[in-house]
């Protein structure tokens, strides 16, 4: 068999329903294509702790700051069980860390903001997530079945991050006026990236991911399920979404709104968002700061041998 | 570096599953860094850790399951006892009849 039938006969069994695993032979492209979708996946997972990691010691209570804190070592769990898949697939993990804190590869939008109040790290917890939790609930029937295995895990876990960052808005919106103002101000702040959260509205046609099966679901169609779970449970509390054009459209069966501006959605992820600077030399940092530690455990191994 | 691959017990008396990997250089950290990843919430009873190296994988289907027809190892094959149970109910019946007679 020459390599393109080899490569037809995988795809033809991609569309059959069939997994592929680790070890199994599979084509240059969707090797590549796995290892960049991965790998931002886990960078995302990464630097994601980093916007909650500064709300650790200012939490307003002992109960908020051990969840806080669970949840930043979930995320960072789960950016370990990622990079897992990813050296398998044959990105050793230095070249990883060194793109990323070069900015040679990217990671998920919804991290390049800074955090004002603790409203955000309400918001985060519950839609961010939420918006993940979407995503990766589609990522479980992923085509590269060690990936779909890892998603199950991580949504299990990351239904305690909804359900406490729902815990604090709701807590919030029975409080003062100036708490409920603080949520308020939170979600207009994060409603923009979270539009753009699920990337454009790419023809499935033309996306390569959901070719190779590595995705399951459309861009929009995640989107539109994200909106159909959270807007009426934003609304019921007395939130106000801030985008007048925002409605259910029943005649099309989907949600309609303002389109994102996607070029911003690109600069963003691109290194160009508020706080991808600081997020970065702060990963860099913490890189340097512990590569005693490595150093430490490799040198250990070499005098054991 | 080692590649240990994790298996779980989440409770006792089940089996064990695979649930990843660690990259440990040596068998404690492979331990602590296991317990951290795939036991952070009571989920494991115990934890088997094997190296990547000594686990033997074989994928050949006509090693695994070769072309021959073993469906009489299986219960699902004797759905038939059914109808024999009903026929010879029915034989029981009919010589019934001819040694008292219709009634």
């Amino acid at each position: 068999m020459t390599y393109e039938e080899r490569v037809e006969a995988f795809k033809k069994r991609i569309k059959e329903g069939h997994k592929v695993e680790a070890t199994d032979w599979m084509p240059d492209e969707y090797r590549a294509r796995l290892i960049k979708f991965i790998e931002m996946h886990a960078n995302s997972e990464l630097m994601g702790a980093l916007p909650e990691r500064d709300w650790i010691l200012r939490a307003p209570s002992l109960h908020r700051k051990l969840a806080v804190t669970a949840k930043i070592q979930d995320e960072v769990g789960h950016a370990q069980l990622l990079y897992r898949l990813v050296e398998d697939l044959g990105k050793p993990r230095e070249k990883i860390f060194d793109d990323l804190v070069n900015g040679r590869t990217k990671f998920h939008n919804v991290f390049h903001y800074p955090t004002y109040s603790w409203g955000d790290v309400g918001i985060i917890a519950w839609l961010v997530d939420g918006a993940a939790v979407i995503s990766q609930g589609a990522l479980q029937r992923s085509s590269y079945a060690p990936y779909g295995r890892t998603m199950r895990r991580i949504c299990w876990e990351e239904a305690f991050h909804l359900k406490h960052g729902e815990d604090i808005v709701l807590t919030a919106m029975m409080g003062t006026e100036k708490q409920k103002r603080l949520m308020q101000e939170a979600l207009e702040r994060w409603w923009e990236p979270l539009m753009m959260f699920h990337g454009p509205p790419t023809p499935p046609e033309k996306d390569k991911d959901l070719e190779w099966g590595i995705k399951t679901k459309p861009n929009e169609q995640l989107r539109q399920e994200y909106l159909s779970t959270y807007v009426r449970k934003i609304q019921e509390i007395g939130l106000k979404i801030p985008d007048p054009k925002l409605k259910y459209d029943s005649d099309k069966g989907r949600w309609t709104y303002t389109e994102p501006d996607w070029d911003k959605l690109y600069a963003i992820v691109t290194g160009n968002g508020p706080a991808s600077k600081e997020r970065l030399s702060f990963r860099r940092l913490s890189l340097e700061e512990t590569a005693w530690v490595r150093r430490a455990i490799l040198g250990e191994r070499a005098q054991a041998a | 570096m080692h590649v240990w691959e994790v298996f779980r017990q989440e409770q006792e008396g089940e089996p064990m599953i695979h649930v990843g990997s660690v990259v440990a250089p040596d068998r404690e950290r492979a331990l602590e860094y296991a317990r951290d990843i795939y036991s952070r919430r009571y989920e494991a009873y115990r934890l088997w850790l094997v190296p990547r190296e000594e686990v033997v994988e074989v994928t050949d289907l006509d090693f695994l399951q070769p072309p021959v027809d073993r469906t009489y190892r299986m219960g699902i094959a004797y759905r038939v006892t059914v109808e024999k149970r009903r026929q010879i109910k029915e034989m029981f019946e009919n010589l019934a009849k001819e040694v008292y007679g219709e009634s």
